[in-house]
């Protein structure tokens, strides 16, 4: 029982970066913006995020700042996409590029080149009273790290905003048709630089999670792949807030899953349980095939002058 | 545009960019209270100083120049391989298991190595080319997972199978396999040699040849090409395939010619350099070639420059990473219509404005 139970509050809490990430991508090709770089955004989020925490003492500066730069970086790629109408593809790659980049240079300047790692405490969980003692669920939801319930407030929040309003229904119409949207005089490059603001600080909180609320230190390349599988967490949980928050709890449940059989086993190379998320996220991509109901707009270029 | 003003801005833009970075790495480099114009001296000493330096930029080229074709050749087909880091380990692991336990040893381990990991490197982006013909998959996210389970896979072959004593790595090719240097005394091997043909041939298929002309077809208008009968689906395989070998012999001749073991970092980050490399190459093998050139000179340089000024190598990540950044952005202006109309007002051309 003890293992299952942890096995399951292990993978809420694997799933949660996975799902700021992935709900920032949702935000983002919303608008029409595919962006990939979500890798690279994570990963300055999570250095800076454990820097900052590190000097001030306080997860929450860490989370902070982790927003802070995922927007100053993802502001480049608004930039250059809105904009200058660069590719979208290409420019998340050079973003996955630059970011990481940064990030290294970043740790060398500050820790210097030293093998030892700097630490910092963690998030405290907080108990909900009551709540949390309903058996199984409720140490499982309602005993854990204030960035969780954050994270499935989100989820509720954004199924609320895109399918309810009105603000959420102006906004889908940029991802869908851009320029029927600039018609009913929505500000569509508003919009779309508004959707990276959102799909920055998300990524960036998503990175920064990593290092204030799960592992205490950073480590190069603690990212890990994890951008790419939120990307594949929105075509999974078919661009809907609750699609992925289903994806996400099963690519965290792959990756809880990974971490106890490496435990667990003796005499199999653990690297074979290291694989379980990316063959998990290529299984699921391939069953469920390609769907071709994300936003018509996504990944194309708005030019105002074109017809 | 008209062509020829097309090939100057694509020169234009990448070199401006390049210089645009090294100036702000400059900058960095000022702030580290280094002297930035010492620093770059070291720099370039460094990576072309002596014979041994440049032999050592050019072993460093290899590998990326191998994953940077790989690149550009998928997305000239309209492909975008991101797996390249992945093939380029499922050929080094190919090639290590046929130099370390099939027994054969001198030319013939060469070439059966090298012919190995090509196959393996092929066969590890034929996947991915597969799941996105068959079920139209992302093959961007499918070709980077298969990236960290080659990297996994590389960590069970050295941690497991064909590790060697306490250490985690594997033995050492034997010498007699390993690829021979151009000249002796100097790290290159023939590995840069078979680096250059094979982008020389890219380069000669892309543009001289009618199957290369279908190739690009598809990748640059995949309607177009449907209806005029090319078979669009295979052609994406193949690229696919191609690319991934190219990488895999990259990988092959790195163990044979370079790293002669599997270590943990084997080729860590070769995968999205190639990437930059190709982009900022304007996906032309050629151009990509020298850009990977410069990205290796960058990268030896600034180790001498580490141990003479004490900037930190990473500030040559920096560069490197702006130049993608701003080689981009650029392309992307340039094409705006605004731009054509405000290049055609300074210098005062009419036939800008009908662009």
């Amino acid at each position: 029982m003890s293992f299952v139970s942890n096995l399951l509050l292990a993978s809420v809490r694997m799933a949660v970066p996975l799902l700021l990430i992935a709900l920032g991508e949702l935000y983002s090709e919303r608008a029409g913006m595919v962006n990939i770089g979500l890798e690279g955004l994570a990963a300055i989020g999570s250095l800076v995020g454990f820097l900052t925490c590190f000097i001030s003492g306080s997860t929450w500066v860490g989370i902070l700042c982790g927003a802070l730069v995922g927007i100053a970086v993802n502001m480049i790629y608004a930039f250059a996409t809105v904009t200058l109408c660069a590719n979208h593809t290409v420019y998340g790659m050079a973003i996955n590029i630059l970011a990481p980049a940064l990030a290294s240079f970043i740790y060398r300047i500050f820790f210097g080149s030293g093998s030892d790692l700097s630490q910092i405490t963690l998030m405290k969980t907080i108990n909900i009273p009551i709540l949390k003692d309903i058996p199984i669920i409720g140490p499982l939801l309602f005993s854990q790290t204030p960035m969780v319930y954050l994270a499935f407030l989100l989820v509720i929040l954004t199924g609320f905003f895109f399918t309810k309003t009105q603000a959420g229904l102006n906004y889908r119409a940029v991802g869908e048709n851009p320029k029927a949207a600039a018609t009913l005089g929505i500000n569509v490059i508003r919009t779309k630089y508004l959707a990276c603001v959102i799909c920055g600080a998300l990524s960036g909180i998503g990175g920064a999670y990593l290092t204030t609320c799960y592992s205490n230190t950073y480590t190069e390349g603690n990212i890990s792949g994890r951008g790419f599988i939120a990307l594949a967490a929105v075509i999974f949980g078919r661009w809907s807030g609750g699609g992925i928050l289903a994806a996400c709890l099963f690519f965290g449940f792959c990756d809880a899953l990974q971490i106890r059989l490496q435990v667990a086993s003796v005499g199999i190379p653990y690297q074979f349980f290291q694989m379980i998320p990316y063959v998990a996220t290529v299984i699921a991509l391939t069953v469920i095939g390609s769907g071709k109901s994300g936003p018509k707009a996504a990944g194309k270029p708005y030019r105002k002058e074109e017809r | 545009m008209d062509n020829s003003r097309k090939n100057l801005v694509n020169i234009f833009v990448p070199v401006l960019s390049i210089l645009l970075s090294i100036l702000i790495g400059m900058i960095i480099m000022a702030f580290l209270k280094a002297n930035p114009v010492t620093a770059v001296k070291y720099l370039v000493i460094g990576a072309f100083g002596t014979k041994q330096n440049l032999g050592t930029t050019l072993t460093r080229a290899t590998p990326l120049i191998f994953t940077a074709l790989c690149a550009c050749f998928a997305y000239r087909c309209g492909v975008f391989n991101l797996g390249g880091e992945g093939q380029f380990i499922m050929g080094s692991i190919a090639a290590c298991f046929v130099s370390l336990k099939f027994g054969l040893t001198g030319i013939p381990a060469v070439i059966v190595a090298l012919v190995c990991g090509t196959v393996a490197g092929g066969l590890w982006g034929a996947i991915p080319g597969v799941l996105k013909i068959t079920r139209g998959q992302n093959e961007m996210i499918i070709s980077i997972m298969f990236n960290y389970i080659a990297t996994l896979l590389m960590g069970v072959v050295y941690t497991n199978w064909l590790r060697e004593g306490s250490v985690p790595q594997t033995a050492q090719v034997p010498k007699e396999s390993q690829l021979a240097r151009i000249v002796p005394g100097i790290r290159v091997t023939w590995g840069f040699v078979i680096a250059i043909v094979i982008g020389l041939l890219i380069y000669y298929f892309l543009f001289w040849t009618s199957l290369g002309f279908k190739f690009r077809a598809v990748g640059l208008n995949q309607t177009a090409s449907r209806f005029n009968g090319y078979p669009v689906r295979r052609y994406m395989l193949s690229a696919f395939i191609i690319s991934g070998a190219v990488a895999g012999l990259g990988g092959a001749g790195e163990l044979m010619g370079t790293q002669f073991r599997l270590i943990n970092g084997f080729a860590s980050g070769y995968g999205f350099d190639g990437v930059a490399m190709a982009l900022i190459g304007q996906l032309n093998p050629i151009a990509t070639m020298f850009v990977a050139l410069f990205f290796a000179a960058l990268r030896t340089g600034s180790t001498t420059m580490q141990a003479a000024t004490g900037v930190p190598t990473s500030v040559s990540d920096i560069i490197q990473a702006l130049v993608i950044v701003f080689t981009v952005a650029g392309m992307a202006l340039t094409q705006l219509p605004e731009f054509s109309t405000f290049i055609g007002r300074f210098f005062g051309r009419k036939e800008a404005q009908a662009v």
